[in-house]
């Protein structure tokens, strides 16, 4: 005990005296000295290196009662030795004085005290997760599963606090309990993503723009399928459903169409896997080209989704190769809650009403449609535990009448995602997600189905020359009522007498280890499959068709079943190492991916069949087909994005890619990348410049491909039977296909203003796809059947802007707006000297929308009349450009405003610039329904038999502005009640539509002319149902 | 690095692990061209690839060419909604498909005698003769139908005349192949087809009286059925399909349908397609006589012709009750059994029109004329006579894709040629429209008395045949 005493003593003897001599030595000429810098750079170093550091810069000697010890961090290279011995006193409470040639060093007094506080968001969500920590030290902690922290600080300090998604926050400490809010974050250099990339990046260091849309966000709107809920939120995509029925067929493009051959739909990853993303009538079991297809995307689970990339092409889609010209939406599913367990139970329950603004008869809403019931219900569990594991998993459940009478079109959707998340070790995570839906829906007949559909009987008139005897006046509004109520009779027995029903059931999952031997390296290696299965069953009964036809039929009833199976395997590895050598950083990533899909088609019809059955066994005849693709591609890949000063970044690029759909001669295809961005607001003579907060400058060249269609590289005979016999025939054509390649520069600048209060992402890109896959017509005299063919070369430009200006952010309330706004200017540069073929439409004769050199993709094909000044047709020219089908200016603009815990949004989209063909109105012209604007001259002298001959009569521009949704939510919190909020929420869909043309521009048959997965630029409106509208209420409680 | 180096050489391992597996390979589900023609029995399996491309061409040429022709109308949406007025256009896609049917017919049978039948030991001479039957036949085609053809892949532009000449060329080289008479006979009955077409009327008439003296029921058929097809699409849209598509003049309404099904199992109940039968060689010899004046030998030929081939020729008791004209464009097509007068100064004739709800009607799957012998006994000079030929030769050629030919008119190269072949120029994309053919649907309207019901029909087309009898592009030996 004394000796112990003896030893205090001695060391504040010493201390004093150190002291004493150091306040003694205090001198002039501290300045000069203290503006000098240490050798040494950036990085963590034991304290005493350091002061040996300034020793031998300055030639200073320190003084000291007891010798400093702890790491000291140096957050710059060459610091100032003022700057130093400040964060000497930061970091480890140690005070530095400077008195002539001497640092007098002794440690602080201050007394270090626990603070509590609670991080959250301004409408009072807790924060878990966010990082707290001592403004210049290393001290520092992470909220809890309830947002709450404890740490260890001196008064006076100063608290930063900073969460993904949010602006970091500064807070001094002067209370024992801090309250901590933290705004939305509006500038995204600093946000991770991944999406084309190989591994996570900082999108400071991208050249290319990744559009990230957080599950929170997601979670606000109602959408009824995956890509409707996407619909405005992606600025630079254009997501248009083709039709209203369930599981149609959706044109999502963006810069325009960059292929003939192929849909614009992007490929979709969840959690790195490859879906089916099959949208347009598949070869058996899908849907008609010519009426609205059956998507794929309209299956994706829509819950339990953490955040949605999309990148649109270009160098951005490089890594992934062949697959990708037409961009990548990469969904991430939740795997893990934020600390114990939490539960959710929404329920959404509203009245959906049939969208009757394009209706050329009123009556036909009495005739066709009815308003519906829509309820959607959800329960999500997650949660997670200190060592390391979480989980999430949803289940949801769906249930729509439709707005077609007879429930012709009701939708039943039962979907489960789980979510798995787990530390095997130190370095290893482990991540997993199921997902399994069943889909089950009615469709009714519609587009250009042949026979009865109910729109072609109506809206086009077509009861003057069909249905009962005797027939009707097709100017529905104005048949007498005795009349009318005979049509509608039949029009309901019509309509209940369908049986069209899809049943889809999907599973996927997603398997992946992340390994982190060191921590510079991280390897990850994800593997998954997505399987689906859909089965259209068509019911055609005698009765049905005796009443459609008029004819008595007792032997033509069937049961017509579509299988597709889709399997599809996705298998990934790839490593990223990071580095930082001086003023430089390097993060290198080498991959290797592999996906292969195997899509088997079955039809088995039965013929001669009583009504009443429901399958074909007791048909008294019954046939079957099949289809077959299967497709492997395997490529690897490199990036080197080199950073400098962590302003200026370098990226570079490389996939080589194999692909079995690609001819026998072909090889290895590269797709090289290439970009820079430089970010001179971190330049010190950006500081000055308060009013520009952020600026980042981006450019970059990318090449990305879409492959052929498999087994299209060979040359084959086919045997369709002759009399029950074995026969051959002509199959494909057969050549050496290749990959579609474009090419794509892009340049482009993100600037946020104003504390990033206004930011403003501007682009321009060019992209060329060259060997662009056309469907060569062949000349009849070959004998042979139309080949896709490398021959041709598409070129889009145009300007993309997209802007997010808070107008109003206070702590109780905020009021933001966005904008984009697209140019595309999209042409068919060459087509190798192949004829015009169509993807969409009729036959020449009629209209069709083509593709043909000199011309944008998808132009719209048809006779052009040309009349006098008495109204008579004086000259028909045929196989004239009538319009281009694709918008030369598209975009998305929404608002959004919040007070404390309410919350108001509105979201809508537009386009301009592109025309449509009014089938209807072309068929309501023929069958005398209307005169639709053709002069009543021209009637009088020839008929209505040169109907065909006036295409560019019923040409419409469809330049619009639809309101997606305008909803509000409330958000309710009550920590001591048995649920910790509940907010309550009332949306409408599609409740506004501007439109200048008479008919819905977006509700157009789908087209694909090609068969499946085929390009389509929409373009004819035929007895196409419009989206529905909806009002729902809904209720989520989270417990 | 030790490390790093060892997780590199693990990536490599599982690359080439991954690559020696099943994942990179893909099953091609197709039989590929050359394996094919390697493959046993590829003769046999070709040649009745062969026969289901002749009895789709002929289906195909059949639907288009009544269309445009005063034989059928189209009486609802779907075909064409333009070839009835007659109006024809090269970027119409029913061109394109005619024209499209006839070269895959000539290019099969090519590829069947270049590329198949060689590499097959087992191929006979039999096979040889009938691919060059057929590539004589499609030549045939393409000179009857289109104002110009190629005569190969994106080839030479042949008229009509060498066309006509190279069929010849072809039938003569397939009689000399054939071994069984009657097949030798038929090429006699193409070859006198050809030259008739050709106005060659000595080398017709030979053909023909070789026919008329051996057999006189001779008959060659393409044929439909079962469900992998082919399917007779005529009999669709005349009979068996839900909706009555194509409705007869109401003259021809007795001779409709020439195809039907008896059975419930339709695809298993297809009527055949006659594409060379006895009745031409007789009517070919009627004309022949005719062109020299000689009645009394036309009268002879159109008689025997009546009494010892339409005769013999199958009828069939039909109920054909479901038929009510109702396709839509036109409602007042007469159901009842009324008379009818060619044009508005003929006399009226009853029995052509039917009521088919009264009972089973009669249907002629082969030949049928309302024609007798007496008729043509009644028939003095060399225009009553010619007359009566080719309104027999209408009702005879019913519904078989004749008529079309016989009023003169010919389709252009399709839009797809003239893209494609730099052999075609803008000449080949006009149709041949005689300017006696009149326009605006009038070769298929008629009108009904709305009392009586009793129709009268716009035009006698035969009538017009014979007063432009001199024209170069109808009745060839005049």
């Amino acid at each position: 005990m004394k000796s112990k005493t003896t030893k205090k003593l001695k060391r504040h003897l010493k201390t004093k005296v150190y002291l004493f001599l150091a306040l003694f030595s205090m001198q002039v000429n501290a300045q000069s000295i203290t503006d000098k810098r240490i050798a040494l750079g950036k990085g963590s170093y034991d304290v005493s290196q350091v002061m040996e550091s300034i020793s031998k810069d300055t030639g200073l000697l320190f003084l000291y009662a007891e010798r400093p010890s702890g790491k000291l961090l140096l957050e710059n290279d060459e610091m100032k030795i003022d700057k130093v011995l400040k964060q000497m006193q930061a970091q480890l409470g140690i005070n530095a004085q400077i008195k002539g040639n001497q640092i007098a060093i002794s440690k602080t007094n201050k007394v270090r005290e626990l603070v509590e506080g609670i991080v959250r968001t301004r409408q009072g969500e807790t924060l878990p997760g966010a990082s707290v920590r001592v403004k210049g030290s290393t001290t520092g902690t992470v909220t809890d599963m309830d947002g709450k922290f404890r740490l260890n600080v001196s008064p006076g300090d100063v608290l930063q606090v900073s969460f993904i998604g949010f602006q970091t926050a500064e807070y001094v400490v002067n209370n024992a309990t801090l309250d901590i809010i933290l705004m939305e974050n509006t500038s995204s250099l600093d946000e991770v993503v991944v999406t084309g990339q190989g591994m996570s990046i900082q999108k400071r260091r991208l050249s290319t723009n990744v559009v990230s849309v957080s599950g929170k966000e997601l979670e606000k709107f109602p959408a009824n399928r995956f890509d409707q809920l996407l619909q405005a939120k992606i600025p630079n995509a254009q997501i248009r459903l083709t039709g209203g029925q369930a599981g149609a067929t959706s044109i999502i493009r963006a810069r325009g169409v960059v292929s003939a051959f192929v849909n614009s739909t992007p490929v979709i990853y969840v959690d790195g896997v490859r879906m089916d993303n099959l949208n347009t009538a598949s070869t058996i079991g899908g849907g008609g080209a010519q009426s609205a297809g059956i998507s794929s995307l309209a299956d994706i689970p829509m819950d339990n989704i953490e955040r949605i990339e999309y990148v649109n092409g270009g160098a951005a889609t490089t890594l992934f190769g062949s697959d990708a010209a037409n961009g990548v939406i990469q969904i991430f599913t939740k795997k893990s809650g934020d600390g114990r367990l939490s539960l959710n139970f929404g329920t959404e329950i509203g009245l959906e009403t049939p969208t009757t603004d394009f209706l050329r008869f009123k009556r036909v809403e009495d005739l066709l449609f009815q308003n519906g019931l829509y309820q959607r219900y959800n329960l999500g569990i997650n949660g997670s535990n200190s060592e390391g594991f979480g989980y999430s998993f949803t289940m949801g459940y769906l249930n729509s009448d439709g707005v077609q009478i007879f429930d012709q079109n009701k939708n039943d959707r039962l979907d489960m995602r789980s979510g798995f998340s787990a530390k095997l070790g130190e370095k290893v995570v482990y991540e997993s997600s199921f997902s399994f839906i069943n889909n089950r829906f009615k469709r009714n007949r519609n587009g250009n189905q042949g026979g009865y559909t109910g729109l072609w009987y109506t809206e086009s008139g077509a009861s003057a020359t069909t249905g009962p005897q005797p027939r009707f006046n097709p100017d529905i509004d104005n048949l007498p009522e005795e009349e009318y109520q005979r049509m509608r009779e039949y029009v309901r027995k019509a309509e209940r007498l369908q049986d069209n029903e899809i049943v889809v059931n999907r599973f996927q999952t997603s398997q992946s280890f992340t390994y982190k031997p060191l921590e510079s390296i991280t390897m990850k290696a994800v593997g998954g499959i997505d399987y689906r299965t859909l089965r259209n069953q068509v019911i055609t009964t005698n009765e049905y068709l005796t009443h459609t036809t008029g004819n008595l039929t007792t032997n033509q009833g069937s049961i017509s079943n579509g299988d597709r199976k889709f399997w599809g395997l996705t298998l990934e590895a790839n490593a990223q190492h990071r580095m930082n050598i001086g003023e430089f950083s390097f993060v290198s990533t080498f991959g290797g991916q592999l996906f292969r899909n195997e899509d088997r088609q079955v039809s088995y019809v039965g013929t001669n069949i009583r009504d009443g059955a429901r399958n074909i066994a007791d048909a008294a005849l019954k046939t079957s087909n099949e289809v077959y693709y299967e497709v492997v591609n395997y490529g690897v890949y490199f990036q080197e994005n080199l950073g400098f000063k962590d302003k200026m970044f370098l990226e570079l690029g490389l996939r080589g890619d194999g692909n079995s759909a690609f001819g026998q001669d072909i090889g290895v295809q590269y797709y090289p990348k290439v970009g820079f961005s430089y970010i001179p607001t971190f330049e010190p003579f950006f500081e000055d410049m308060n009013w520009l907060s952020s600026l980042k400058l981006r450019g970059n060249y990318g090449v990305a491909g879409n492959f052929p269609t498999p087994f299209m590289n060979l040359r084959t005979i086919s045997f369709p039977g002759y009399l029950g016999e074995q026969a051959a025939v002509f199959g494909t054509p057969g050549a050496d296909l290749r990959p579609e390649k474009t090419s794509t520069l892009e340049v482009g600048m993100d600037f946020g203003l104003f504390k990033d209060r206004l930011a403003i992402s501007v682009g321009y890109y060019n992209a060329t796809t060259n060997d662009a896959l056309f469907r060569v017509p062949s000349s009849p005299s070959s004998g042979e059947s139309d080949a896709f063919r490398n021959v041709g070369e598409i070129n889009n430009k145009g300007i993309e802007v997209s802007m997010n200006l808070i107008a109003l952010q206070k702590l109780n309330q905020s009021l933001s707006f966005n904008l984009s706004v697209n140019t595309n200017k999209n042409i068919v540069v060459n087509s190798g000297g192949s004829a015009p073929f169509n993807i969409n439409g009729f036959s020449e004769r009629t209209v069709q929308t083509v593709v043909q050199e000199g011309f944008p993709v998808g132009f719209i094909r048809g006779s052009k009349a040309i009349f006098n000044d008495e109204g008579l047709v004086t000259e028909v020219i045929p196989l004239q450009n009538l319009g281009t089908t694709i918008p030369d200016l598209y975009g998305s603009m929404g608002l959004n405003y919040e007070f404390k815990s309410f919350n108001f949004f509105a979201n809508a989209d537009y386009q301009r610039g592109a025309f449509a063909n009014n089938w209807d109105s072309q068929f309501r012209y023929f069958y005398g329904a209307g005169n639709e604007g053709i002069p009543q001259a021209e009637i009088d002298q020839n008929g209505r038999a040169g109907w065909l001959n006036m295409t560019n009569m019923f040409i419409e521009k469809t330049d619009f502005i639809k309101v997606r949704v305008i909803g509000a939510n409330y958000v309710i919190r009550a920590n001591q009640s048995f649920f910790k909020t509940m907010t309550i929420g009332f949306n409408v869909q599609n409740p506004l539509n501007f439109a200048t043309s008479s008919f819905d521009p977006e509700a157009t048959i789908s087209g694909s002319a090609a068969g499946q997965g085929g390009a389509t630029t929409g373009g004819i409106s035929y007895a196409t149902y419009a989206a529905p509208r909806q009002y729902i209420g809904s209720v989520k409680f989270n417990f | 690095m030790k490390k790093l180096i060892t997780y590199i050489s693990f990536i490599i391992l599982a690359s080439f692990g991954l690559y020696s597996c099943d994942l990179f390979d893909v099953t091609n589900p197709y039989v590929t061209e050359d394996r094919f023609i390697n493959s046993p029995q590829a003769a046999a399996i070709w040649m009745n690839g062969l026969k289901r491309q002749s009895s789709l061409t002929v289906g195909t040429v059949v639907e288009f060419t009544e269309l445009v022709s005063d034989n059928y109308f189209n009486n609802y949406t779907q075909s064409s909604k333009v070839f009835d007025f007659p109006e024809i256009n090269y970027f119409d896609i029913d061109v394109r498909r005619v024209q499209t049917s006839i070269h895959l017919l000539l290019e099969t049978a090519r590829f069947g005698l270049e590329k198949v039948l060689p590499n097959d030991p087992e191929a006979t001479a039999i096979q040889e003769a009938e691919c060059i039957f057929i590539m004589g036949y499609a030549h045939l085609l393409a000179a009857e139908l289109f104002v110009a053809m190629p005569e190969s892949p994106n080839g030479q532009v042949l008229t009509p005349t060498e066309h006509l000449d190279r069929a010849i060329q072809y039938f003569t080289q397939a009689q000399g192949k054939y071994t069984a008479a009657n097949d030798q006979l038929i090429c006699d009955l193409a070859l006198a087809r050809a030259n008739h077409s050709k106005g060659d009327r000595q080398a017709a008439r030979n053909a023909a009286a070789r026919v008329t003296a051996t057999n006189p029921s001779l008959l060659k058929q393409v044929f439909y059925g079962t469900q992998s097809g082919p399917s007779n699409n005529f009999q669709n849209a005349i009979f068996s399909g839900t909706i009555n598509q194509f409705a007869p003049l109401p003259r021809l309404d007795f001779l409709d349908p020439k195809y039907f099904n008896l059975t419930s199992v339709i695809v298993d109940d297809q009527k055949p397609i006659s594409i060379l039968k006895a009745e031409e060689a007789f009517l070919i010899l009627a004309e022949a006589a005719l062109s020299e004046g000689n009645i009394a030998e036309a009268k002879s030929n159109l008689s025997r012709l009546i009494t010892e081939v339409i005769a013999i020729r199958p009828v069939t008791q039909l109920d054909d009750s479901r038929e009510t004209r109702n396709g839509g464009n036109r409602n007042d097509y007469p159901l009842s059994a009324v008379a009818v007068r060619f044009d508005s100064s003929s006399p009226w004739i009853s029995g052509l029109v039917l009521d088919r709800q009264a009972g089973k009607i009669n249907a002629y799957s082969v030949s049928g004329t309302h024609v007798t012998v007496s008729d043509i006994e009644e028939a003095s000079s060399v225009d009553e006579l010619l007359y009566l030929t080719y309104l027999i030769r209408q009702e005879v050629f019913f519904a078989e894709g004749r008529r079309m030919t016989d009023l003169g008119i010919r389709f252009p190269i399709s839009e797809l040629e003239f893209n494609n072949n730099s052999n075609v120029n803008e000449s080949h994309l006009v149709t041949q429209l005689p300017t006696f053919i009149p326009l605006d649907l009038e070769m298929d309207d008629f009108s009904v008395d709305p009392n009586s019901g009793i129709v009268t029909i716009r035009h006698d087309m035969n009538k017009v045949l014979i007063a432009n009898k001199q024209s170069n592009l109808v009745i060839p030996f005049f």
